[in-house]
């Protein structure tokens, strides 16, 4: 039997991935690009993400689309929510897990996670930067960092400096002053993290924490912001190998899932 | 449906009704969020003109508010500020939340053109004494309307204003009713448009056009097969976006705890001696909204009646940004909902709104968790 | 009376006094009595002359952030499902309410509550969900807002039906009576603390004044919950005797030279107290204004006009009332500049303050500074907004000055 190849692609605000999966379980190839809705992002995901499965558009059996931008995804045969698609992304990974944190470039997310794989219930954060990605892009710009570099940083920290302020623009101006303060930058990427876990915790326990939990998108890919998540939350958060995928990835199962149904 | 499009272009366009009436030489009274007395305005012969906001963004309201304020303020200033409210003949404004306080002293430092009717009512509205004091301030109130109407109201008049918005209450039960079957013919945006054109022309055109449209639909057979029954709950639900969101969706609303739409409808004004009494009484009985006391939270009570009773796959419960009355109710609520087993979910949009991403996936995602 | 106690500041005594006051309370809990959580400008005399003991949500809400615990307990009632929107003294109490414990301050829980929205309508909501969550019975007194300046007829009997309403109800829920006779004595000792408590504050207007003005903040939490009390009309008394002496000698408690008076417009911002302070007191200004001065003496002859006396509580006024007596308080005690705290808790008080700042500086012609902030959630402040700004203020406040000097 020929190989049946179905495609996820998660458009966000500020980067599109894009998934190639293989009957259903093998993941052919995936592309990152840092580019999100409204540019050449989504476009080249794809393109890249077929290069690396090494397969044309043509041998795609089916596309679902998801994300913030999933609406402008013309080739799409299914548009579902990236809610949906975590959940059914993070239960292929982790099949216990309950609750899935997934902090994106303006979103943040909680949600819940049926023992089937289904979304059960979800929150999501208000209208306002902190604890989510453009949090740490703005964070990282004031201390001249790169964002890939906040993790080591986090690392080295020893005393964590606490950042009080919610709103970024006031939160910019507390680390500008510690900054001038001679506060040790490494302690104050951490203290950045916590900020966000805190956050971000906050949102979790309002939907209700039932465990195992894990985390995705973006930020999972920082070791220091999914530590200082495990602490404000007091326990264990599993991370996925390809935690910024895990909404194409879901995508593509919903797509492979439901070409199988209709065979 | 020519009614509902006659409704649908009045809620477009409400200033050019406003321009209409005081060109035909009616009076208009602006009235703002929550059950202000307009029957009173009505009886004088005038035109009561709701003040919800407007989906807009507000700039000059910035030097009197702070942005932590709602938008429905904020836009509503912001338009008297503007001069574009320029033809009411005064504003009534009441004192139903913190936020609401400020607004008569903002607008009569920015908008000098129209005068401000304060609006003070009991929120212990149950006892006798409450009763009395929302009585008096709306006689008190009922004198600065005929200072401006510039004739005297007398108590059949009222009484004959409150059958034609008791009437107008009715209709738009009734028609949310029909609508709740009907998705195919009245889309939410619709349903939202006819319900508010009330608020922009003569209740008793309202009510005769939005009967019309009722009728219409009653004949035609249910064309719900597959949406999913959506209850909504809030201040506002008005933004045409949003609106659009849960149409998309599949997604019927069977019936609103929405201030601005069915709460103001669901309680109809008791026939007595003195119909301000009766007026005030009515406000006692109100239940439903966050701005009136409620120790008990029947707010959350009816709710969940309501989504029984209509059957309904879930709740959304729309939030008005910086709404510190919703705000607090919403956790007692969110509580009750869920030891009902009705899933909810809360929207948070305000009028200044441009990005919708943020409802659309989660009402997408929350119509794909009921289906 | 010893004289050892005479000895003691009134400041001391005053802070004994509200620590006593909630030790009461504990220990009427312990003893198996009804205690009530209450608003702070819930009146006072209804409980002091019945005997109730009641604690207040809102001076918790100012300890707790004042030693620290703001944030941590206004992230957990965000975790509750509270928008961080909302007033932060019922954040932290929400979440001390479901907690039942808190590091930074405790107080006994409650069998009842006591609320009045002369302050503020967010208290409404925060007491109805109080109620639901523990299933006790609330008791409101709603003052409604004034429009005009004065308190009407219509409102006075209003609140007067829900007084008797209330002193009914409370009867019910603690057994306890009403006496006529205590509530007359309760009343007259009100006024005496009230009439001393404006002697204190009055000393504000002397050059320099003898004392520094965030000790307001403080004291008034006493003069606001304890007035009905002999104990604290005695030290009101004596803190304004102790103010008069340093009046006459041209003495100050205020560290430092009092180079400039400043009217402080709001709640304080309590996480960040010693920096908004330390900001000011360094550059020698202290702080000789406040609405809490005026505002804080319920003066009244009769039982009608005590009603009145809740109607004219700081907020519940009509604006220009408001405005009149921030101006009047201003030039009385003789400022120079004006500070107004942009509170992200109370959208009552924000509602208007840009209009009041306005106001405030075209009729006094004084320089002012808004800054945000809030008063127990530390996460709304920024210490070097706030620093900018006060040394603009300076800047402004010294070329004045030198103005002045010439003229």
């Amino acid at each position: 039997m020929a190989d049946v190849y179905t495609m996820g692609i998660d458009i966000g605000s500020t980067a599109s991935k894009c998934l190639i999966l293989k009957n259903g379980t093998d993941i052919s190839g995936y592309a990152v690009i840092g580019a999100g809705t409204g540019t050449s992002g989504p476009k080249r995901s794809v393109e890249q993400a077929l290069s690396n499965a090494g397969i044309t558009i043509n041998e795609i059996s089916g596309i679902t689309a998801t994300g913030y931008g999933r609406n402008t995804f013309s080739e799409a045969d299914w548009i579902v929510s990236e809610l949906s698609c975590h959940a059914i992304g993070i239960h292929a990974v982790f099949p216990d897990v309950r609750t899935l944190i997934d902090i994106g470039g303006q979103d943040a997310k909680a949600i819940r996670v049926s023992t089937t794989g289904k979304l059960e219930n979800f929150v999501m954060n208000d209208k306002c930067a902190a604890g989510t990605g453009r949090f740490l892009d703005v964070m990282a710009r004031v201390l001249e960092l790169d964002v890939s570099e906040l993790a080591e940083r986090d690392a080295m920290a020893e005393n964590v400096v606490n950042i009080s302020s919610t709103c970024t623009v006031f939160a910019e101006s507390e680390v500008i002053s510690q900054l001038s303060n001679n506060v040790n930058i490494c302690d104050l990427v951490a203290g950045i993290h916590r900020s966000v876990a805190v956050r971000t915790a906050g949102l979790a326990k309002r939907l209700g924490i039932v465990e195992p939990v894990a985390m995705s998108g973006g930020v999972a890919l920082n070791s220091g912001a999914a530590r200082a998540l495990e602490r404000e939350l007091g326990i264990p958060v599993r991370i996925p190998p390809l935690p910024q995928i895990n909404g194409a990835y879901g995508a593509a199962i919903y797509a492979w899932e439901h070409r199988k149904q209709e065979r | 449906m020519n009614a509902l499009n006659r409704l649908k272009n009045i809620t477009m366009n409400p200033k050019a009704e406003l321009k209409e009436a005081v060109a035909s030489g009616k009076k208009v009274i602006g009235i703002m969020p929550y059950f202000c007395p307009e029957e009173l305005v009505y009886a004088a012969g005038m035109l009561p003109f709701g003040l919800w906001g407007a989906e807009m963004q507000a700039n000059e309201s910035k030097q009197y508010y702070p942005a932590f304020i709602c938008s429905i303020l904020h836009t509503t200033l912001e338009m008297g500020l503007k001069g574009e409210l320029d033809d009411l003949s005064a504003v009534m404004i009441p004192i139903s939340c913190d936020s609401l306080k400020g607004m008569g002293a903002n607008w009569e430092a920015g908008v000098k053109n129209v005068p401000v009717i304060n609006v003070a009512f009991a929120e212990n509205r149950k006892i006798a004494a409450g009763i009395e004091f929302t009585r008096s301030q709306f006689r008190k109130i009922q004198k600065q309307i005929e200072e401006i109407a510039g004739r005297t109201v007398s108590d059949d008049e009222i009484r004959k204003a409150i059958t034609i918005y008791n009437e107008n209450r009715c209709a738009i039960l009734a028609f949310s009713k029909a609508a709740a079957t009907h998705p195919a013919e009245v889309t939410a945006a619709d349903r939202c448009a006819a319900i508010k054109a009330g608020y922009f022309m003569d209740r008793a055109a309202h009510t005769e056009l939005l009967n019309e449209v009722t009728a219409e639909l009653e004949n035609l057979p249910a064309s719900d097969e597959g949406y999913l029954k959506i209850v909504t709950t809030g201040i506002i639900a008005d933004a045409p976006r949003l609106l659009d969101i849960i149409d998309k969706n599949k997604m019927v609303i069977v019936d609103d705890q929405i201030a601005h739409e069915s709460v103001n409808a669901r309680y109809v004004i008791p026939e007595a001696e003195d119909p301000v009494l009766a007026m005030a009484e009515r406000l006692a009985e109100i239940e439903g909204c966050s701005v009136l006391y409620d120790p008990g939270k029947k707010r959350g009570t009816q709710l969940v009646e309501m989504a029984k009773n209509a059957g309904a796959d879930g709740i959304l419960f729309i939030l008005t940004k910086f709404c510190d009355p919703e705000e607090y109710d919403y956790v007692p609520v969110k509580r009750m909902t869920d030891s009902a087993s009705i899933p909810m979910l809360q929207i948070e949009i305000d009028q200044q709104m441009t990005d919708y991403g943020q409802p659309e996936s989660a009402i997408m995602a929350f119509a794909e968790s009921l289906r | 009376m010893s004289d050892s106690i005479e000895k003691k500041p009134a400041k001391i005594v005053l802070r004994e006094l509200q620590n006593k006051i909630a030790e009461e309370a504990w220990e009427a809990k312990k003893r198996g009595e009804k205690v009530g959580w209450c608003a702070s400008n819930f009146p006072q005399e209804i409980t002091t002359a019945m005997g109730i003991p009641v604690v207040y949500p809102e001076n918790m809400g100012a300890a707790v952030g004042a030693k620290g615990g703001g944030q941590r307990m206004c992230e957990y009632a965000e975790g509750m499902g509270y928008s961080g929107d909302l007033c932060s003294y019922s954040r932290i109490n929400f979440a001390y309410a479901d907690l039942k414990k808190c590091e930074e301050m405790e107080i006994p829980f409650p069998d009842f509550l006591l609320c009045c929205n002369n302050i503020c309508n967010c208290m409404i909501k925060w007491y109805e969900n109080l109620a639901l969550e523990m299933n006790i019975p609330l008791l409101l007194i709603d003052i409604p807002h004034l429009d005009e300046r004065t308190c009407d007829e219509d409102r006075i009997r209003y609140i007067r039906a829900q007084f008797d309403d209330c002193i009914r109800q409370l009867e019910e829920i603690t057994g306890k009576k009403m006496d006529l006779e205590k509530l007359k004595s309760v009343m007259e000792v009100s006024q005496r603390s009230s009439r001393a408590w404006l002697r204190a504050v009055g000393y504000m207007a002397s050059t320099p004044s003898p004392f520094s003005g965030f000790d307001i903040f403080n004291n008034m939490a006493v003069a606001n919950v304890g007035r009905g009390t002999i104990e604290a009309a005695e030290a009101f008394e004596q803190l304004a005797d102790e103010y008069e002496a340093l009046a006459a000698k041209g003495e100050s408690t205020f560290k430092g030279e009092e180079k400039y008076r400043i009217l402080f417009e709001g709640i304080a911002c309590w996480a960040h107290l010693k920096y908004t302070y330390k900001a000011l007191q360094t550059r020698g200004i202290n702080l000789t204004a406040t609405i809490y001065g005026p505002a804080f003496s319920f003066l009244y002859g009769n039982l009608d006009e005590l009603m009145a006396a809740y109607a004219y509580v700081p907020n519940s006024n009509c604006f220009e009332r408001e405005l009149e007596l921030r101006v009047n308080d201003a030039l009385k005690n003789k400022v120079d500049g004006a500070i107004f705290h942009m509170n992200r808790s109370c959208k009552h008080w924000s509602g208007n303050l840009y209009e009041m700042e306005r106001r405030f500086r075209e009729q006094t012609g004084l320089p002012t500074i808004v800054f945000d902030g809030d008063q127990s959630d530390p996460r709304c402040f920024s210490e070097a907004q706030y620093e900018t700004r006060v040394e603009a203020l300076v800047e402004i406040m010294e070329e004045n000055k030198k103005k002045e000097v010439k003229a």
